[in-house]
């Protein structure tokens, strides 16, 4: 029988503490082969488990262009989450996938990209942008706008500094008012506000937009404002999912499963869709 | 090709021999509710019987079923695949609005990834369905592509003739087999028994094809802040219902180092279906809710899998705890559809 | 029925209440749950034998959400689970227009005729046919023939048996149920945000249908009823299953009553048997 549930064995290699309820986990697969064969693109997730707790999905946040290992940003929300910051480096935990699309690398290709993230939605698109990086000459100017509530929520600090740190690429940090500290040097607004600051151009470029719901429905318009089009807005849903596969009936928008048909959208896609997300 | 009929008598026969031969027989007994027949002699086929309470889906898709055992030794983990019951499961006396539905669920357990689970007892399984002679103000079977004589998802097919005879014929490959397995059972038919006939032709109650224009166009309509309104968000409607497939997927601890995951069925009127873990809720009242069921049944799958999640059968409207009946709300959205037409 | 249909249009059209929370008769004659929102609406609103639902159940819907008065109708045995809910701080007496209707009976089977044998057992037990308070009462009540009470049977039986027997007899119907949770969303009763079923850290209850979930499920939600249960027999009509709930309901609520005198939604005023301690409780039941 080919059991398209059960999951393969990974291990944690490195634990990182991002903020005080995000961390980072470097999985790799006990089976040596897997590691190898385990194929997947910018912007796919994968159904992680603690045995005994639960199954969760979380997007692969490293790069496919980094195939020795895996890894996930999770926050803490509920069953399984409470039970993986428990977890050790070392210990094992479970992973099926690669599931869902990706995006758009190849029609990304020979453009300016405009990456833009709130909190936990920097994950999905760190695994995106390291991919560009990774490929840095196929693509034109990069943009960079993350945000976070407060200092302490920023994701992924180090490579921050490293994006600030390379030459083509606008790297613009903000916190929500009321987030910064004494000596926060970046922005303070909320993201929407900001793309608006940065006002970035729409010539050739495409927007990969990822944060909660409501950032990301201030900044469509924004986007729209700038000329985007419709077509060159890409973004992630993230409708609660428990199999990944197209089985279990809960991750549908329509007649849309997201879990297969998406995650990824393009804001035209979206504007199809019922208002369900 | 020759034409067979069976005695009630002969049938129960196949089922003693199919028991004693390891298989799982489904049947009805005098309670009217689908159930392993242990003894033959208690199987009864009554095309005048209203249908079961549930469907026999769980016996193909189980209300809980384990997905796989883990068992923690030191630091190392063992997965261990479920042993799926492989013996054969033969149905007697599926309603045509009940043999149906695994052709139509069978679409979304195979698109792209395949469910074993389910494929396996779906493969090893017989389903000789039964013409229906029932008829009540909730079953639409004729509306949804089906019929009282509809012979979709079924293997053998029979026909209530006089005397407690069937008139017996093979739908597919696999009910042909299974004829010839047991052909000493069969008679020819020689045309003595009459063949017994429902009273009343169905009624028609809707143009499926313009409902599925009105949901294509109204995802935003007033109609669906009442009609789902009384709905009181249990899954009774959705775990009775041949065609729904929805389901959870849980860990239990069995002790400290072991336990299983768990495929439970679950539905889309339970309020934390879609719930986030961040609290946001996509669908967070029951009237969005019930326009989720609705459309599901009769569109989204429709748009995915070419099929209509709904054999007409009845069930959720006869045991809604509130009388909410489906046929009704389709009824409005067919007058819905006919009034925008008519503008 | 006409005076129902009267008093609730006026109750609208006079501003006394929002809507109304009442029954209607739909075109194959079920008599279903419908809210009248217009004095049109009203023309609608219907009581009968048929009209088993407790609408109460709907009631903690609105709690958060009143801007005038909540109109309801409701039965003398109905009655007692808005009480409940008023005792248990749901909703308050002052946001509701109950409009109470004399009752003769209701059925046990509603697709089925109301005669002595399709009449439910609590109707035999109705000490007022006329509920005790309201706002508005319509119609007559009729004499009807009183059913056999077949449960305090099968109660006396139940009684007999010896704690394994029962046990048996428990785990062969609790493993019927599916976890439709049918017998939770009908009961007015059960109304907490977030039931103990769904609390997963710690989970208390196994989600999965598996013999020991379905017990713990079954148990718990009988434990919670304790001595809040009224009676109603919307969770036993609502299951799907079969399974003979009221029994353990029926039960625990004559033992608060021979314990403890109490019963539940019997009077606004009487602080909750649950939520309180006396000194003359009895305490051997710790044992
Ligand atoms: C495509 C996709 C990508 C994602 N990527 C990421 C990512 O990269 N990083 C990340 O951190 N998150 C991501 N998420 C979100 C993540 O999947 C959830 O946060 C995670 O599944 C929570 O799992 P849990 O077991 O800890 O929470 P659960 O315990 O399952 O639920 C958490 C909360 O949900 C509610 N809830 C859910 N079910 C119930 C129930 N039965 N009863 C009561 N309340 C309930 C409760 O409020 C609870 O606190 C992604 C989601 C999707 C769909
Ligand atoms: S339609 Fe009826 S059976 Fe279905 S969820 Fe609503 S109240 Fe329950
Ligand atoms: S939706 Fe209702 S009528 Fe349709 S198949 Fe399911 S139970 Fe039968
Ligand atoms: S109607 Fe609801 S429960 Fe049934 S299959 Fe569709 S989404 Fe699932
Ligand atoms: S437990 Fe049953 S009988 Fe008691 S109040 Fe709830 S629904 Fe009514
Ligand atoms: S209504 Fe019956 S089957 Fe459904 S959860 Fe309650 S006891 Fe179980
Ligand atoms: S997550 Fe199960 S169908 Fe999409």
């Amino acid at each position: 029988m080919d059991n398209i549930y059960k999951p393969e064995l990974v291990e944690i290699k490195e634990i990182i503490d991002e903020t005080p309820d995000i961390k980072t986990f470097r999985l790799q697969f006990k089976n040596p082969e897997l590691q190898n064969s385990f194929k997947f693109k910018a912007g796919q997730f994968a159904e992680y488990s603690v045995f005994g707790e639960g199954e969760c999905t979380f997007c692969i946040a490293s790069s496919p262009t980094r195939p020795e290992y895996l890894e996930c940003s999770f926050k803490l929300a509920g069953k399984t989450t409470s039970a993986m910051t428990k977890l050790n480096v070392g210990d094992t935990m479970g992973l099926r996938g690669p599931y869902g699309n990706s995006f758009p690398l190849e029609q990304m290709k020979g453009k300016n990209i405009v990456f833009i993230a709130g909190g936990i939605g920097l994950a999905p698109v760190r695994c995106i942008i390291w991919n560009v990086l990774d490929l840095r000459d196929q693509f034109k100017d990069i943009t960079i706008i993350c945000g976070a509530r407060t200092v302490a929520d920023l994701v992924y600090k180090n490579e921050i500094e490293d994006w600030k740190s390379m030459s083509g690429i606008k790297t613009v940090v903000s916190v929500d008012p009321g987030g910064e500290t004494t000596d926060w040097k970046g922005e303070i607004g909320f993201v929407p506000t900001i793309v608006e600051k940065v006002s970035p151009s729409a010539n050739n470029t495409i927007a990969i937009l990822c944060g909660p719901p409501l950032m990301i429905r201030y900044t469509f318009p924004i986007l729209e404002k700038f000329g985007f089009k419709e077509e060159n807005i890409i973004t992630t849903l993230e409708n609660r999912m428990k199999c990944g596969l197209g089985k279990c009936g809960r991750c549908n928008i329509g007649s849309v499963y997201v879990c297969k048909d998406g995650p990824i959208f393009s804001y035209k896609e979206l504007k199809t869709l019922p208002q369900e997300y | 090709m020759e034409e067979l009929i069976i005695s009630i008598d002969n049938l129960k026969e196949i089922a003693r021999e199919l028991f004693n031969n390891d298989c799982r027989v489904i049947g009805t007994t005098a309670e009217n509710k689908f159930k392993v027949i242990d003894d033959p002699e208690q199987l009864i086929l009554n095309p005048n019987s209203v249908p079961t309470g549930s469907s026999f889906k769980e016996f193909f898709f189980p209300k809980t079923e384990p997905l796989f055992f883990y068992k923690q030794n030191n630091s190392s983990i063992d997965l261990i695949d479920p042993v799926i019951d492989k013996s054969r499961i033969v149905v007697i006396g599926a309603k045509p609005c009940d043999a149906a539905a695994l052709p139509i669920i069978s679409k979304v357990f195979n698109w792209d990834y395949k469910d074993d689970l389910f494929n396996t007892r779906n493969d090893n399984s017989l389903i000789i369905g039964m013409s229906c002679h029932y008829n009540d103000e909730f079953c639409f079977c004729n509306d949804v592509g089906g019929s009282p004589e509809n012979r979709k998802g079924s293997d053998v097919f029979l026909k209530p003739l006089a005397d407690n005879y069937f008139k017996a014929a093979s739908v597919t490959p696999k009910g042909e087999a299974f004829i010839k397995e047991y052909q000493k059972y069969f008679e020819k038919d020689l045309g003595k028994n009459k063949p017994l006939v429902r009273k009343e032709e169905n009624p028609n109650h809707f143009d499926y094809d313009k409902v599925k224009t009105w949901l294509d166009n109204n995802f935003e309509n007033k109609f669906w802040d009442t009609a789902g309104e009384m709905c009181l968000g249990c899954a009774q409607c959705a775990f009775v219902c041949p065609t729904c497939h929805c389901f959870d997927i849980v860990d239990e601890q069995n002790g400290s180092c072991a336990g299983r995951r768990a495929k439970n069925w679950d539905a889309c009127q339970f309020s934390l279906f879609t719930k986030h873990a961040s609290g946001h809720n996509p669908r967070d009242n029951q009237e969005k809710r019930y326009r989720q069921r609705i459309s599901h049944k009769f569109k989204y799958y429709n748009d995915k899998f070419d099929e209509i999640l709904c054999t007409g059968c009845g069930r959720c409207s006869r045991g809604c705890p509130v009388s909410l009946d489906i046929l009704q709300i389709v009824e409005e959205i067919n007058s819905l559809s006919q009034k925008s037409n008519a503008i | 029925m006409n005076e129902l249909k009267q008093i609730c249009k006026d109750a609208l059209s006079e501003k006394k209440a929002r809507f109304i929370i009442g029954y209607k008769e739909d075109k194959n004659k079920r008599i279903k749950p419908f809210i009248a929102k217009t004095p049109e609406d009203a023309e609608q609103l219907t009581f009968n034998h048929h009209a088993v639902n407790n609408l109460a159940v709907y009631l903690p819907r609105f709690k958060n959400n009143v801007e005038g008065k909540i109109g309801i109708v409701v039965k003398s045995c109905d009655l007692k689970a808005v009480t409940a809910l008023i005792q248990e701080n749901q909703i308050k007496r002052d946001d509701l227009f109950i409009i109470g209707v004399n009752c003769s009976g209701v059925v046990l089977d509603i697709a089925k005729e109301f005669n002595k044998d399709n009449t439910q057992i609590k109707c035999k037990y109705c000490q007022a046919k006329t509920p005790p308070y309201y706002d508005a009462l319509a119609d007559e009540s009729k004499d009807f023939e009183m059913p056999d009470d077949d449960q305090a049977e099968l109660m006396a039986k139940i009684d007999k048996m010896t704690s394994d027997e029962r046990l048996e007899f428990w785990n062969a119907e609790f493993e019927k149920c599916i976890k439709c949770y049918a017998c939770r969303q009908v009961c007015p009763m059960c109304y907490c945000e977030k039931c103990i079923v769904e609390k997963s850290e710690p989970q208390w209850i196994d989600t999965s249908s598996t013999a020991r979930g379905n017990f713990s499920w079954n148990i718990i939600r009988a434990f919670h009823m304790a001595g809040r249960c009224i009676g109603c027999h919307e969770c036993e009509r609502a299951c799907p299953m079969g399974i003979p709930l009221t029994l353990l309901t029926r039960k625990m609520g004559m033992v608060a009553s021979s314990e403890f005198g109490y019963r539940h939604g019997m009077s606004l005023t009487e602080p909750t048997l649950i939520g309180t301690y006396s000194t003359s409780d009895k305490e051997d039941f710790i044992k």
